[in-house]
């Protein structure tokens, strides 16, 4: 195995990448001076993936929604115990999250990273599912669907992901419906085991106090070899159109919160990279607080300081979200795409262009003081199929061009939806 | 890593923590003062205009500018309450000067900055400048009008002002609706100068390489301030009620929340944190593995020790059916460590988890100071590992003995609306 060693052309920082004979990608970072180690085990498999076969099946399975997620959570429990108990016995934190477009198991200690790496890599090849356990599951799993619908935050944000896309399955719900994860048993779980728990679709990351070659003698000694058969995920055509510009929702709350989004046009690898950087700093332009926008709108008392921007993109979707608190959210988007209007018209400041992006380098240097932020960029740049210091480099070279050039073939306003809770007394 | 502690005129302490590892410096500081209904709002609403504006940058779009111009450096407020007393300040991190592109001065910037907003506000008359106050004032009110956005921290305050009914832990440290209402401009410089003259002061340098000139500026500039320290108590133990109190609210939610207040009298706080992780802070913690693991009947469960009040608090997220079933698995696992059911895994685990945790202290800046800021409120300036050492010389009698000084002290649950009929 060839050990390849990258390093980041502005920091200097490096990392190790190895991809594993037995298919598995691995990026290592050792960390001097840092007592703690993070590890992140992750499948290229999240809620949007309900609809895949591999290379020598004839037809499309199609599963319910939310299993990605119930599989995450009975992939903790082995034969014997439950996962967390071994790992009680290292004294590492173990945890694990789906979110739309992976699943990952992880862990944090600060000693014997040895033993708990070995229990995360076998565990996640073990899968053990019984009816039993899969419907004791469905209580808790309940429990943490109702916990969820009662957050305006999470229902804002899904709300207005159902505006937007007709059928692509980010606009379902991670855990699924009570009724959806009705329908999972442990053949469906298996059936999702086995299709994206196949080394060729995972990544280790691994970053902190740790010897790169300790790390891969572990890998050598717990990883199972794995064909690559081949794995096909497909998502339903999804029409560049929004499906609706306006929702709202009645919950418990105090300012109403919304979510304002802009549908663009997916893409993959650097070119998702490069989108993703240049609206996000054109967004970042627009939120800013030094702007006349966001100086007026505060003024009149029509946002606070939780008002900002995010772009948020994954196999098959991308937009930018402006999100925030307001007892006026349709004059805030108004404001938006005046603003949008104006930089398409009158063109980017070039100093205040160069200000968001120091702010933005700053802001990725701090991440590389951190341990669990370094493994989780690592993760992140797999998945997005970009190099752990790609992104660092992209923000380098961003220039103003470019933003506006995305700005005026992805920020149309017929493609822009809103989602607002707000409580009883606003309706 | 080096450690060090210089004592100020007047009641404030500079710790400082050399670290080379790191790429950024992180500057807090921190003021310690009694909580009160009264001036809570008053007192936040000053430290939160001091980070939107000051002399050099008289608008918050000018401080903003400033800041994302040094590579987004951070300069902002935070209030919180740590049993009876209010701790508010400001907090700031910015990169190292070695990372500048274009060669800035980024560390001696952001301490003018942090000196202009301190000592040098933008006030005059006895008022700070209507703009600035105006937007924190907002800010204040909308973050009161919040709380209720997320349910589980919303019943646990509840549970909080049920638990402490009559202290002054019972307050928030956002004030109310109605003190944040009545704060004014003067009201709120006047609290803030107040703040500076009174308030016990606790600041916290840590950064990769040493820089004498941090201090210096602190020296310099309190030395122009006439202190006149006052005393806070930073420990005062809740008594327990004559019975226990239940409070309930109703709310157009799906899940029902509970919270159980315990109150201890057990003077071992070691072996309290020990019955802590071992009853309900793990995921492999008796909560955990029972109500549950066991009997599905939430996706959380957990406890945690409020050190300074001597309370123990435990929430659980549950429909309305199983509320009671949950209540009793709750108690029923706290008699079995009574009873002294701990097994040597429990007990084991327990100590691992709580090495794990120490051991990790110093990998961020925020975690030395907040270990430090803790050790200055216990009274003891300990290493993680003397600490661990504090865990280690705990028994599973003492955890007994813990488990056996807990009482029910008070109940709050949020309903949800619609099965109540």
């Amino acid at each position: 195995m060839e050990k390849n060693v990258i390093t980041s052309s502005r920091t200097g920082d490096s990392c190790i990448h190895v991809k594993h004979k037995s298919g598995l990608d691995i990026y290592i970072c050792e960390m001097e001076g840092f007592s703690s180690t993070e590890a992140l085990f992750g499948t290229k498999y999240g809620s949007v993936n309900t609809m895949f076969k591999m290379r020598d099946d004839k037809e499309y399975t199609v599963v319910p929604e939310g299993i990605a997620h119930f599989l995450e959570h009975k992939l903790f429990e082995n034969e014997d115990c439950d996962v967390f108990e071994l790992y009680a016995k290292t004294g590492a934190n173990g945890n694990a999250y789906t979110s739309f477009d992976r699943t990952c198991y992880l862990f944090s200690c600060s000693k014997n990273y040895q033993e708990s790496l070995k229990i995360l890599l076998d565990f996640v090849q073990k899968p053990y599912f019984t009816k039993a356990s899969v419907d004791k599951e469905q209580g808790i799993i309940g429990q943490e669907i109702q916990m969820t619908n009662d957050n305006p935050e999470w229902r804002v944000f899904f709300n207005m992901l159902r505006c937007m896309y007709h059928n692509h399955p980010v606009k379902i719900d991670i855990a699924g419906t009570i009724e959806s994860i009705a329908q999972i048993d442990a053949d469906l779980l298996y059936k999702c085991y086995n299709t994206f728990y196949n080394l060729n679709n995972m990544v280790l990351s691994i970053a902190g106090n740790i010897k790169a070659d300790e790390v891969l003698a572990i890998c050598d000694e717990c990883l199972k070899e794995c064909e690559d058969k081949g794995l096909e995920t497909v998502f339903p055509d999804e029409p560049d159109s929004i499906v609706q510009s306006e929702v709202y929702e009645t919950q418990p709350v105090g300012t109403p919160v919304f979510h304002i989004g802009y549908k663009c046009r997916a893409c993959n690898g650097q070119e998702r990279l490069t989108k993703n950087i240049a609206l996000s700093i054109a967004s970042a332009l627009i939120t800013d607080a030094s702007s006349d926008m966001y100086q007026k709108l505060l003024k009149e008392e029509v946002i606070n300081s939780s008002f900002g921007a995010e772009v948020f993109c994954g196999d098959g979707y991308f937009s930018v979200i402006f999100a925030g608190e307001s007892n006026d959210p349709k004059k805030v988007r108004d404001s938006v795409v005046s603003q949008v209007e104006r930089m398409l018209t009158e063109g980017i400041n070039e100093k205040d262009f160069q200000r968001i992006k120091k702010s933005m380098y700053g802001s990725l240097i701090r991440q590389l003081n951190n341990v669990e932020a370094v493994a989780s960029m690592m993760l992140g740049a797999y998945m997005a199929e970009a190099g752990p210091y790609d992104i660092i480099s992209t923000v380098s070279e961003m220039t103003s061009d470019v933003v506006l050039d995305h700005v005026r073939r992805e920020l149309d306003k017929d493609k822009l939806v809103m989602s607002v809770v707000e409580g009883a007394e606003n309706e | 890593m080096k450690y060090n502690r210089t004592e100020l005129a007047g009641n404030i302490g500079f710790t400082s923590v050399i670290d080379e590892k790191f790429k950024t410096a992180c500057l807090t500081v921190r003021f310690i003062t009694k909580l009160s209904e009264d001036t809570a709002a008053a007192n936040l609403t000053g430290t939160d205009a001091i980070t939107y504006s000051n002399s050099s940058f008289k608008t918050f779009s000018e401080l903003n500018e400033k800041l994302s111009s040094l590579y987004g450096a951070s300069l902002s407020s935070f209030s919180g309450k740590r049993g009876d007393v209010q701790i508010l300040g400001i907090s700031s991190a910015w990169l190292m000067n070695r990372y500048a592109i274009d060669g800035e001065d980024i560390e001696g910037e952001m301490l003018s900055v942090v000196r202009d907003s301190i000592f040098s506000p933008n006030a005059s008359n006895g008022k700070f400048d209507e703009e600035s106050f105006r937007i924190t004032k907002n800010e204040l009110l909308d973050r009161i009008e919040a709380e209720i956005n997320n349910k589980r921290g919303y019943a646990i305050s509840q549970a909080t002002k049920t638990a402490f009914k009559g202290e002054p832990a019972e307050f928030s440290s956002y004030g109310t609706k109605e003190t944040a209402e009545a704060v004014t401009s003067e009201k709120a410089y006047s609290a803030y100068m107040n703040l500076l003259r009174t308030a016990p002061i606790e600041i916290n340098y840590v950064a990769p390489e040493e820089n004498p000139s941090v201090l210096e500026m602190f020296r310099e500039n309190f030395a122009k301030i006439e202190r006149v320290p006052e005393k806070v108590l930073l420990k005062n133990p809740s008594l327990l009620k004559n019975e226990v109190v239940t409070e309930s609210e109703e709310f157009d939610v799906r899940q029902c929340k509970m919270v159980l207040n315990f109150k201890t009298d057990c003077d071992n706080i070691y072996a309290v944190k020990m019955l802590n992780t071992i009853w309900g802070e793990t995921p492999v913690s008796k909560l955990f593995m029972n109500v549950r693991e066991k009997l599905s009947l939430c996706y959380y469960c957990a406890s945690r020790v409020i050190q300074s009040k001597g309370t123990v608090m435990v929430d659980v997220g549950v429909e309305r059916k199983n509320i009671e079933k949950a209540k009793e698995e709750i108690l029923r696992q706290l008699d079995e460590i009574r009873n002294g059911n701990i097994t040597d895994e429990e007990f084991e685990s327990a100590l691992r988890s709580i090495d794990n945790s120490l051991t990790s202290i110093g990998d961020t800046p925020s975690s030395y100071s907040v270990w430090y800021f803790d050790c200055f409120c216990e009274g003891e300036i300990l290493t993680p590992q003397e600490k661990f050492e504090k865990y280690s010389n705990i028994t599973k009698e003492d955890i007994v003995r813990a488990a056996n000084s807990l009482n029910l002290d008070s109940i709050y649950i949020m309903y949800d609306k619609e099965e109540q009929a």
